[in-house]
């Protein structure tokens, strides 16, 4: 069948590296080890992977520098962060350097297969779509009609206020990728709305509750504490 | 010379030191007069009418104003003195007489002396008394600095103690953080090996692995966000958050840890956004759920609910177990930290969890509540302010 994906794992710390490397392999994945910023970024130009795995923390230089040499590029390949649980600020500002998603130490082998699953998908849709926009979005029970601005939930539809939809429009189109607080405000109300977290966040609950969205189980869009929201994929 | 002096009055005032003053500087001129007069007599004796029996008794006035308290006994002895030579040494003897020129120049130029003498003296002693005092005053300040110095430094050493307390717990828990990590991987990628999985001693080893790795990660992350708050060098990083996602994310973490054990959420109608470090508000969610499942022994029926009472946001856990001990009731009460050795087999395990959430809730200027339902079931219940309180 089709290629094996190759992930580049930059991680210094061995034993994750051993583990992560193992469960990719498991997984049918092709997994690249990298104990160091400067041997990740030479692997990365000469077998270059469909997706990295970061660690921020690496002994030789700041993974930051990384993201940055990697994500201006044409390849367009998906950044997933490794970082610790007390660096929100760090993760933030990974997301809107461009990395596609983060995962927290200490994580599980299963969240971290699920998040590259999704973020792999979401690089091919883009890639396929060579960035032109859908004017409709099905996601589960969900259908988000961007044209005709409706919304339906298992064929009936909901009605949402112009910003609900707004937000609700630019989970869809990023779907799977986690967006940050600063990226939905600059988005849905401008650069200099001036709007604060809060009216984001009750416009956020309302959507939940029209959604009849289980906080311990969410079908559409998961809150990434502190950072951001994300809408789940099918 | 003066300091001679001190020492014979501070020797002659410890060795007196038990009359009091009057009776003791009446003794104090009585002995010296009496002493005058002894070497009076002998040099009389010795020399006959050519004595110098007016210096001795001067001498002894010197002592006595020394010796005794103010002016006037070293002027009575000097009164005194005068007779005694006159009648006792002075021809004729035992006879007052002032007839002989020179007497009463004499007499009077003795009492004279005597007296300047004494105002001398008085001024010396004074001096000498204060420099003393001076002395005193400064070792005590000294002393007192030194002393204010140590325990200055006590504190310091103890405050830096704490603060490298605090910074070894955060630096082992980080360092223990990877290979936990690395652990509860390795023992995941093992679980769907087909080695593993197919012997059926060998799974349940690695699912132990696992499942202990994963307490431990718990407990560390615990350690990690007590150390925060406990040494006080970091505040908290307060920010506004919806108390719902909070929640939903304490709700999806245990779901992951827990899968098989079913909890319902009970959201508020009010919005409850309130400021919070939202971590440290998601782990007490954590840790009060982990021991509904862990200690009430009820699978099903764990609850947990969030609502608006007066100007705090409440978050209760409730379930259907065999309740709290009044051990662990008084501990979360009273605000003390829970002992980590409770009697009740139950209980064992929930201190360190409960001792968590009491820091947190505290440095959130939060109430902290549990009890039993008359119905069955434990109640553990924490309210955060709505509002942000300057009062810490």
């Amino acid at each position: 069948m089709n290629e094996k994906r190759v992930i580049l794992v930059i991680e210094d710390e061995k034993t994750i590296s051993n583990f992560i490397c193992r469960a990719l392999t498991a997984n049918d994945y092709k997994a690249i080890p990298a104990f160091s910023g400067k041997e990740g970024l030479s692997l990365f130009f000469s077998h270059g992977p469909d997706l990295i795995l970061l660690d921020l923390g690496l002994p030789d230089m700041d993974g930051m520098e990384i993201l940055k040499e990697v994500s201006g590029l044409p390849q367009e390949t998906p950044v997933i962060i490794i970082s610790a649980r007390d660096r929100e600020s760090e993760k933030v500002k990974a997301l809107d350097m461009g990395a596609d998603d983060y995962i927290v130490k200490p994580f599980g082998v299963s969240e971290l297969l699920a998040r590259i699953r999704t973020t792999l998908r979401r690089s091919d849709r883009l890639k396929l779509s060579q960035g032109s926009q859908k004017d409709v979005y099905h996601i589960k029970d969900l259908t988000v009609d961007i044209a005709k601005h409706q919304v339906l939930l298992n064929g009936e539809e909901i009605h949402f206020t112009q910003n609900e939809f707004k937000i609700l429009e630019l989970l869809c189109i990023h779907a799977g990728k986690v967006l940050t607080y600063d990226f939905i405000l600059e988005h849905v109300w401008g650069p200099y709305g001036g709007t604060s977290n809060q009216i984001l966040r009750v416009n956020m609950a309302n959507i939940r509750r029209k959604l009849k969205e289980n906080p311990s189980d969410p079908k559409y869009v998961l809150t990434e504490l502190g950072i951001g929201y994300r809408m789940l994929e099918d | 010379m003066s300091k001679l002096l001190m020492r014979l009055y501070h020797a002659v005032s410890k060795a007196l030191g038990v009359l009091p003053p009057v009776p003791r500087n009446l003794v104090i001129t009585l002995v010296f007069l009496c002493i005058a007069y002894v070497v009076s007599s002998i040099l009389l004796g010795h020399t006959g009418a050519e004595n110098n029996s007016a210096l001795v008794f001067v001498l002894a006035v010197v002592f006595i104003s020394f010796l005794t308290d103010g002016y006037a006994y070293g002027i009575a002895a000097s009164l005194v003195g005068a007779f005694c030579i006159n009648y006792y040494f002075m021809f004729p003897y035992r006879v007052f007489s002032l007839s002989y020129a020179g007497y009463p120049v004499a007499m009077v130029s003795m009492v004279f002396i005597s007296w300047m003498v004494c105002a001398l003296t008085s001024r010396v002693k004074l001096q000498a008394m204060e420099a003393i005092k001076r002395e005193q005053n400064t070792k005590a300040l000294y002393e007192l600095n030194a002393r204010l110095n140590e325990e200055k430094n006590a504190i310091q050493l103890e405050a830096d103690r704490e603060a490298i307390r605090g910074n070894i717990l955060r630096a082992v828990s980080h360092d223990l953080r990877t290979p936990l990590t690395a652990i509860s991987g390795a023992a995941t990628v093992l679980l769907s090996a087909e080695e593993v999985k197919n012997s059926e001693k060998n799974l349940s080893l690695v699912q132990d692995i696992k499942s202990d790795a994963d307490s431990l990660i718990a407990m560390v992350e615990n350690l990690l966000s007590i150390t925060k708050i406990r040494d006080g060098t970091m505040p908290l990083n307060k920010q506004e958050e919806m108390l719902e996602e909070v929640a939903g994310d304490a709700l999806l973490t245990i779901r992951r840890r827990f899968p098989t054990y079913h909890i319902s959420l009970d959201l508020s109608e009010d919005i409850l956004y309130l400021p919070m470090e939202p971590m440290l508000i998601k782990q007490v969610i954590v840790n009060l759920l982990e021991n509904a499942i862990r200690h009430s022994g009820d699978h099903d029926h764990i609850r947990l609910h969030l609502f608006r009472q007066d100007d705090w946001a409440v978050v209760e856990v409730r379930d259907r177990g065999k309740g709290i001990s009044p051990e662990v009731r008084q501990a979360v009460q009273s605000g003390r930290p829970l002992s980590t050795r409770l009697s009740d087999d139950s209980s064992r395990g929930m201190g360190i969890g409960l001792s968590v959430c009491q820091s947190i809730i505290k440095a959130h200027n939060g109430f902290f509540a549990a009890g039993n339902d008359p119905e069955g079931g434990a109640v553990f219940r924490f309210g955060l302010p709505m509002e942000e309180t300057n009062d810490e």
